[in-house]
C-alpha cells in the first residue's frame, strides 16, 4: 500500500490525523492533574499546506507536531526567555503510560527527546554566560519520564517474548564457574565469528583452579563471619531501641 | 561500568551509616561543618515509625504537649522523617542572631526549634482540641486520619510539592497534556512488539537480513 506515491500520502495524512488525536486542544476541565510535555500546538496548518494531493475528508484543519522552525526548537518558547523560573507540570507516571498505544508512546519518546535536547542547550548556554539556569527541575522530570517510558516498554517486550518463546531475558546469558570459584551470570557478547575461532576468547577460563580451593574456603569462612556479625549488631540495635521505646512495634 | 550509572553515583550523596541528620541537608556547608567525614557523632536512637503510620502532614494544624510553648497550636512548616522532627511556625523558639561580619552584630531573629513527634499530637478541626489519630479506609477506599475522639476525619492539608505545584490550583502550560489526554485508554493489547507496530503504521519495510551473528 505504501509503495505507491498516493498511498505514501495516504500514511502520511494517517499519520497527522493521528496526532492530532494526542493533540487534541479540546478545551478541559481542571481535574487537578498536571501533567507535562505533550504536542506543541504551534501553527494551525489547514489541511491543504500539510498534504496536498490527499482528499479534504481524510484529513481536517489541524495542528501538526512537525515544526518548520528548526533551529528554534533548541530553545524555549520566546516568552520564557529571560525568566528566572519557568512553569512546568508533573512528569508522566508509569500507570498513565501503561494506557498509552505503542505508537503513542513512540511519538511521546520523541517530543520528550527534543525537549531534552531544548533543555539540554538552555543549561549548556546558562554555563557558558555563568548565570543559573531557569528551572532545572525540568531536567529531571524528562529524564523520569523517560526511563519510565522505557520501562513499559520493556515490560511489554518482556511479557511478549515470555509469552512467545518462554526466554526471561532479551539478552542470551547463562550461569558460569569463574576463576575466582564463583559461579557468574555472564551475559553474552554479540561476535562475528564463532567462539573456537576467537583466540581472545578461548584464554579465558570458565572454570576454577585446583589451587583456588583453599581460598574459597577462606572466603565462605569470612562471609558466614560477617553475616553473624552483621545479625548480631541488628538484634543488639533492635533490644536497645526496645528498651529505649517500649512502645514501639516490632519492625525495625 | 557505564558512564551514567557512574554519573548518577557520583552526583548521589553517600552518607555513613549512623548519621546523625540535622535541620540542614545533609549537602549543604552547614551540615558538612556539624558532620565531618570521619568525625564519627555519637548516635542518637529515634523510634522507628512505618512510613504507612505516619499521621502528620506539611501545613497540618497541631498541638504542643510538652516543653516552652506547651498548650500552644501550630502550623507545621517542615517535617523531618530521619528524626521524628516537626517544625511548627514560630512556636518553640529561640534567638539568635545571623548574617553576622566582623564590623555587624547581625540581624536578631527568632529560630523554630524542632518537635519531636511524641510532643504533638493533631487537632479535630470541629472543636479545636487535641485528639488522638487512627488511619481508617472510607467506603471509596481512600485511607484517612480520623480522630479516636469524635469520629471525625481530618483532611489532609494542601501543600506545595518539591517541584513547587500546589495539585488543587495548577493551570496547564502550552506544553502540558490536558488532563482528557492523558487518560484516554488508547492501548490495546496485541501479539506485535512496538517497533513492528510503528513500522506498520509508518509503511516501513525492512527488506536487509540480519548478518549471522554469535553469541557467547
Amino acid at each position: 500500500m505504501a509503495a505507491t506515491s498516493a498511498g505514501r500520502v495516504l500514511a502520511l495524512c494517517k499519520q497527522f490525523h493521528n496526532v492530532v488525536r494526542i493533540s487534541s486542544t479540546i478545551p478541559s476541565q481542571n481535574t487537578g492533574i498536571c501533567l507535562k510535555k505533550s504536542s506543541l500546538a504551534r501553527q494551525n496548518l489547514l489541511a491543504g499546506a500539510a498534504c496536498p494531493i490527499c482528499p479534504v475528508v481524510q484529513c481536517r484543519p489541524l495542528h501538526t507536531t512537525i515544526s518548520r522552525m528548526g533551529l528554534e526548537e533548541f530553545f524555549d518558547l520566546p516568552e520564557n526567555w529571560g525568566e528566572s523560573t519557568v512553569k512546568s507540570g508533573a512528569p508522566w507516571t508509569v500507570t498513565l503510560l501503561r494506557s498509552k498505544s505503542n505508537e503513542e508512546l513512540h511519538k511521546l519518546w520523541y517530543l520528550l527527546l527534543k525537549e531534552k535536547n531544548m533543555l539540554l542547550t538552555i543549561e549548556q548556554e546558562a554555563k557558558r554566560q555563568r548565570v543559573s539556569m531557569p528551572s532545572p527541575e525540568r531536567l529531571k522530570k524528562i529524564e523520569r519520564s523517560m526511563q519510565r517510558l522505557d520501562k513499559v516498554v520493556e515490560e511489554r517486550e518482556t511479557a511478549l517474548r515470555l509469552l512467545q518463546t518462554g526466554q526471561e531475558y532479551a539478552r542470551p546469558a547463562d550461569w558460569r564457574r569463574n576463576l575466582f570459584g564463583k559461579v557468574v551470570w555472564h551475559r553474552f557478547r554479540e561476535y562475528a565469528i564463532p567462539w573456537y575461532m576467537n583466540a581472545t576468547y578461548k584464554r579465558r577460563r570458565f572454570y576454577t583452579p585446583s589451587f583456588v580451593k583453599p581460598h574459597i574456603r577462606l572466603r565462605m569462612e569470612k562471609n558466614l563471619r560477617t553475616r553473624a556479625r552483621q545479625a548480631d549488631l541488628e538484634k543488639k540495635q533492635l533490644a536497645k531501641l526496645k528498651e529505649k521505646f517500649p512502645q514501639m512495634k516490632a519492625s525495625s | 561500568m557505564r558512564l551514567t550509572a557512574f554519573l548518577s553515583m557520583a552526583a548521589k550523596v553517600v552518607l555513613p551509616k549512623d548519621y546523625r541528620y540535622g535541620m540542614s541537608r545533609p549537602w549543604t556547608e552547614a551540615a558538612k561543618k556539624r558532620n565531618p567525614l570521619g568525625k564519627n557523632r555519637r548516635k542518637v536512637f529515634i523510634e522507628p515509625i512505618a512510613s504507612q503510620d505516619w499521621s502528620v502532614f506539611k501545613g497540618d494544624t497541631v498541638e504542643i504537649l510538652a516543653g516552652k510553648d506547651k498548650g500552644k497550636q501550630g502550623k507545621v512548616v517542615q517535617v523531618i522523617r530521619k528524626r521524628n522532627w516537626v517544625v511548627l511556625e514560630g512556636l518553640n523558639t529561640h534567638f539568635r542572631y545571623i548574617g553576622k561580619t566582623w564590623d555587624y552584630r547581625g540581624t536578631y531573629i527568632a529560630s523554630e526549634a524542632p518537635l519531636l513527634l511524641e510532643n504533638v499530637t493533631l487537632i479535630d478541626p470541629a472543636d479545636r482540641k487535641p485528639t488522638p489519630i487512627e488511619w481508617k479506609f472510607t467506603e471509596e477506599g481512600e485511607k484517612v486520619r480520623v480522630s479516636s475522639r469524635t469520629g471525625r476525619i481530618i483532611p489532609k492539608p494542601i501543600s506545595e510539592r518539591c517541584d513547587g505545584i500546589v495539585t488543587q490550583q495548577w493551570k496547564d502550560g502550552p506544553k502540558d497534556t490536558s488532563p482528557d489526554d492523558t487518560l484516554e485508554k488508547t492501548y490495546v493489547p496485541s501479539l506485535k512488539t512496538l517497533e513492528e507496530e510503528v513500522m506498520e503504521r509508518l509503511g516501513i519495510q525492512e527488506q536487509r537480513r540480519p548478518r549471522r551473528s554469535f553469541w557467547y
